[in-house]
């Protein structure tokens, strides 16, 4: 994005201030998880409750980040790469308030599991925490590319959403072989699975995450690409 | 021409080439001046030459100067970069200007590449966001570091200049550890002695209130003993944990190993009641130098652990090899074994895997934690290898300098 691009001052700090507002918004996303998955292994109830009220922060703050898009979008008619950046933005949020989602969803399965006794048994997967930090770093390094309007570090977010569809499967498994062993934890073993596969989809909301900053910067559509094809666009100079 | 128009045209001739040479000499020092790195000062005659020393001196005295100030904001630089505080100064608006390499590592900013922007787009911490609008320069933030180990790091955004802001970061993942292990302790301790206590209380007062036959009486006071007991127990692990730690390093005395290991072996089979079949090898001649009464403690702690987690007709094998690179005790046992998340947790101070089983079978939770300190006392690292339903081997070794030529002659 050359500075001369841009038509006034006023324009370049409008989307400074937005982009900075989807960071905030990312960064609130991003304590969400955590917290949602200390939550889980602990069944802290103020924690759970602080969580699932703090999901309307996150929804307060894809409303906010909508309008400042579409009134920039009216009065500046931007085009190019900005307009590549606000598109980008708004679907960015999107994903953004989707993690949120799943945070909350963690945070809900957390409150069912301990209220039913079942905390021992869920920390029988440290699977999970594992899913959950691979998906946080990825999220994190996302934000970081979106920050810095970096597409280097995107291919390894896109490459990295495999890992936590393994560790998917590997709570899967080890949940199966419980629930035939005993089927008293059958209960319990299910809401886990809520929580894994919601982990899994905040993995896969990084990754479009990924894709977008990938979008802004080279101004190429690389969702729906393996990854491996990803890495090629990305090191293309 | 007349001698007049004579002199005049020499006149006119010598004015028009002093002239000619003021404005070549006016010229030069212009084309020096436009210099953006100035070089030598040009030399020149009369007026002029003096000028141009002035303005050499100027200009050397200047470029001295210039050279003193860089060598001082390097030095600052130096000073600020070796820091073990994380340094960021930042614009009014509290985008990054420049930061140290402590800075840098606490809060996965870039100097170079992310100057200029704001803070806020690295560091999205919601707590941190709160704490830079409050913009208040005597509060200090206690913030969880982004990043794979979980670090936490105190913050303060101080007021540096006009508008200018300095955020100075520092690592307090130690601190913050030791507080949190000392606040646990207090609250295990209590704990695990407030349950005894409670049932001597409770039968206390029954026994006080009510007219009781002596029958019953009896039955109370052998239920109170054990509770008793047991918090004498605790108290004596928690004297023994203390002395680990605050003892002056073991004596070097000779402790007879074999003598040793048939003591616990014998309490063993005394705890067991003939419930297991517990077996004893010896292997290399080594005794080992230190305190007899600790690693007696540490060996029979050990050895215990393994009959009240071995289901009966288990097995137990109690071994001590020594060979001149060093020597290892270990007991192995068929038990229940330990989840592999547990076991880097074992020697915490009550840590425990199942809590009801361990206080069942008499255990402090502070067992392991004297061993660890014990074994370290003599310089051996305790290592755990544990299969869930199978068993688990403790193994304890000891460095070659801790061992002594046996006095009893070993067979095998």
């Amino acid at each position: 994005m050359g500075a001369t691009e841009h038509l006034s001052k006023q324009f370049e700090a409008d989307l400074d201030a937005t982009r900075t507002r989807v960071l905030e918004m990312g960064g609130l996303v991003e304590a969400q998880i955590l917290a949602a998955i200390d939550a889980y292994a602990s069944g802290d109830a103020a924690l759970i409750e602080r969580v699932i009220e703090n999901d309307r922060r996150v929804n307060a703050h894809e409303v906010a980040i909508d309008g400042a898009c579409s009134h920039i979008v009216v009065k500046r008619q931007p085009a190019a790469s900005d307009l590549r950046l606000i598109m980008a933005v708004s679907k960015i949020v999107t994903d953004l308030e989707r993690i949120g989602d799943e945070a909350e969803k963690i945070a809900r399965m957390a409150k069912r599991i301990h209220e039913e006794g079942g905390g021992p048994f869920a920390q029988r997967f440290p699977a999970i925490r594992h899913a959950a930090q691979i998906a946080v770093r990825m999220l994190r390094q996302a934000l970081d590319a979106f920050a810095r309007l970096d597409a280097g570090p995107c291919a390894d977010v896109v490459k990295e959403d495999a890992a936590i569809d393994d560790e998917f499967r590997s709570v899967l498994r080890s949940l199966i072989t419980y629930m035939m062993g005993d089927p008293r934890t059958i209960s319990t073993a299910l809401e886990i699975v809520w929580v894994a596969k919601a982990i899994e989809r905040i993995g896969d909301h990084a990754k479009n995450l990924a894709e977008q900053v990938i979008y802004i910067v080279r101004g190429t559509d690389v969702r729906h690409s393996p990854p491996a094809e990803v890495d090629r666009e990305v090191a293309k100079e | 021409m007349t001698g007049l128009e004579v002199v005049l045209a020499l006149a006119v001739a010598g004015l028009a080439y002093a002239l000619a040479r003021q404005l070549r000499e006016f010229a030069r020092l212009r084309r020096w001046a436009a210099r953006s790195r100035l070089p030598d000062a040009p030399e020149a005659r009369g007026a002029w030459g003096e000028v141009f020393n002035l303005l050499e001196r100027h200009r050397r005295s200047a470029a001295g100067e210039r050279r003193r100030l860089a060598r001082l904001i390097v030095r600052t630089r130096r000073a600020a970069q070796a820091l073990p505080y994380g340094v960021t100064t930042l614009d009014p608006a509290l985008r990054v200007e420049w930061c140290n390499a402590a800075a840098r590592a606490h809060l996965g900013i870039d100097p170079e590449r992310d100057r200029g922007e704001p803070i806020a787009n690295f560091v999205r911490q919601p707590e941190f966001i709160e704490y830079l609008q409050r913009r208040n320069p005597s509060e200090l933030l206690r913030l969880r570091a982004a990043g794979a180990e979980a670090r936490t790091l105190s913050v303060q955004l101080v007021a540096f200049d006009e508008n200018a802001w300095l955020l100075l970061s520092h690592d307090v993942t130690g601190e913050e550890r030791l507080e949190a292990m000392r606040r646990d302790f207090v609250a295990n301790v209590s704990h695990e002695l407030r349950t005894p206590l409670t049932v001597l209380t409770g039968f206390l007062e029954t026994i006080g209130e009510r007219k009781l036959e002596p029958q019953r009486v009896r039955d109370y006071l052998n239920l109170m003993r054990p509770q008793a007991e047991r918090m004498a127990r605790l108290i004596e692990d928690l004297l023994a944990l203390s002395t680990l730690e605050h003892a002056p390093p073991p004596p070097e005395a000779r402790v007879a190993v074999r003598a040793l290991l048939e003591r616990v072996r014998a309490e063993a089979e005394a705890l067991s009641g003939g419930r297991h079949r517990i077996a004893l090898e010896i292997s290399g001649d080594a005794d080992l130098a230190g305190a007899e009464s600790e690693l007696a403690s540490a060996f029979a702690n050990l050895v215990t652990n393994a009959v009240r987690y071995t289901p009966e007709g288990g097995e137990i094998r109690i071994a001590w090899r020594a060979a001149r690179a060093g020597a290892e005790f270990s007991v192995e046992d068929t038990g229940i074994g330990i989840e592999p998340e547990h076991i880097p947790r074992l020697t915490e101070r009550f840590y425990r895997v199942d809590h009801g089983r361990s206080r069942e079978s008499g255990g402090t939770g502070l067992g392991l934690a004297i061993v660890k300190h014990a074994l370290a006392r003599h310089e051996a690292a305790l290592a755990i290898e544990s299969t869930p339903g199978r068993g688990s081997v403790f193994r304890a070794r000891f460095p070659a300098a801790r061992l002594l030529p046996a006095t009893q002659k070993v067979s095998g």
